[in-house]
């Protein structure tokens, strides 16, 4: 499942897309489109929008996600984060996201933690990252 | 130069190891641990998965940390920092390890006594006349 949402978001960013587009731009077959459409809805990855006086649902990347997908770690962070286009500009830096939005980066993890933390509003829907290896990697010899 | 307070070495591993008191805070919960004095780390301070547990922390985050047998993904934590002795408090990103230590960060610009000898971790304060 996250693959194909990580390809819609690479594609399409956080603009709204329906299922024809995911046919058009991805090449998917439609009923794997839609399969994909709904099963992405009903997990939370995508938000459903139904536009008025039109019958077809558009539909958008859950910015939510973002903070759910790097608490994870791993593959799947480091597709988000190219996905997004980070690593084009914050390749060894760490970066704090509010959804979708690089809200600050630094090289050193500890000026960005100053910066973000003194920010108390919105602090639940921030989250801490590196992108690629740290320029300034933490280091524990242990 | 003159020592101020002490911190007697632990010994549940051999040889004896130093350690620092330190009051660690979240919203609604505060610990005071002794971790581990660790030069090996280049970060503040790094807690284990009990001091998380109650100070009831959530992740800020995950990075990328170099360890002696590789590079890991480890979640981070936002805490309060304070140690009394140095008169310090400050608002940190904390990391989530097996066991609390304190790094290099959190050491440096301040003078300290490694006494292998006598098993202590002392803070050193610089007399006038010293510092003149």
């Amino acid at each position: 499942m996250i693959r194909p949402f990580v390809e819609a978001l690479r594609t399409f960013k956080w603009e709204p897309f329906r299922s024809i587009d995911l046919v058009e731009k991805l090449g998917y077959a439609t009923g794997y489109a839609r399969n994909f459409l709904s099963q992405a809805t009903r997990q939370g990855l995508l938000i459903a929008e139904s536009r008025k006086g039109k019958r077809e649902k558009t539909f958008r990347a859950n910015p939510s996600v973002v903070k759910e997908i790097v608490l994870k770690g791993g593959k799947e962070k480091e597709e988000l984060l190219e996905a997004l286009g980070l690593h084009s500009r914050y390749t060894g830096e760490y970066v704090a996201l509010r959804g979708f939005k690089v809200v600050d980066h630094d090289p050193d993890l500890y000026r960005l933690g100053e910066r973000a933390l003194s920010d108390t509003e919105a602090q639940d829907q921030l989250v801490i990252t590196n992108v690629g290896v740290p320029r300034k990697i933490v280091t524990i010899e242990i | 130069m003159d020592t101020g307070k002490c911190w007697d070495f632990k010994d549940d591993e051999q040889p004896p190891y130093p350690v620092i008191e330190v009051t660690l805070s979240s919203a609604d919960r505060k610990v005071t641990i002794s971790p581990k004095v660790d030069t090996g780390f280049n970060g503040s301070v790094a807690i284990s998965r009990e001091t998380v547990r109650r100070l009831h922390l959530t992740p800020k985050g995950t990075v990328l940390v170099r360890t002696a047998t590789g590079h890991r993904e480890t979640p981070i934590y936002a805490v309060n920092l304070s140690q009394q002795d140095l008169a310090v408090t400050y608002t940190t990103l904390a990391i989530g390890t097996e066991r609390s230590l304190v790094g290099r960060r959190f050491l440096e610009n301040k003078t300290w006594l490694l006494d292998c000898k006598e098993g202590r971790f002392c803070i050193v304060t610089r007399t006038g006349a010293s510092e003149a």
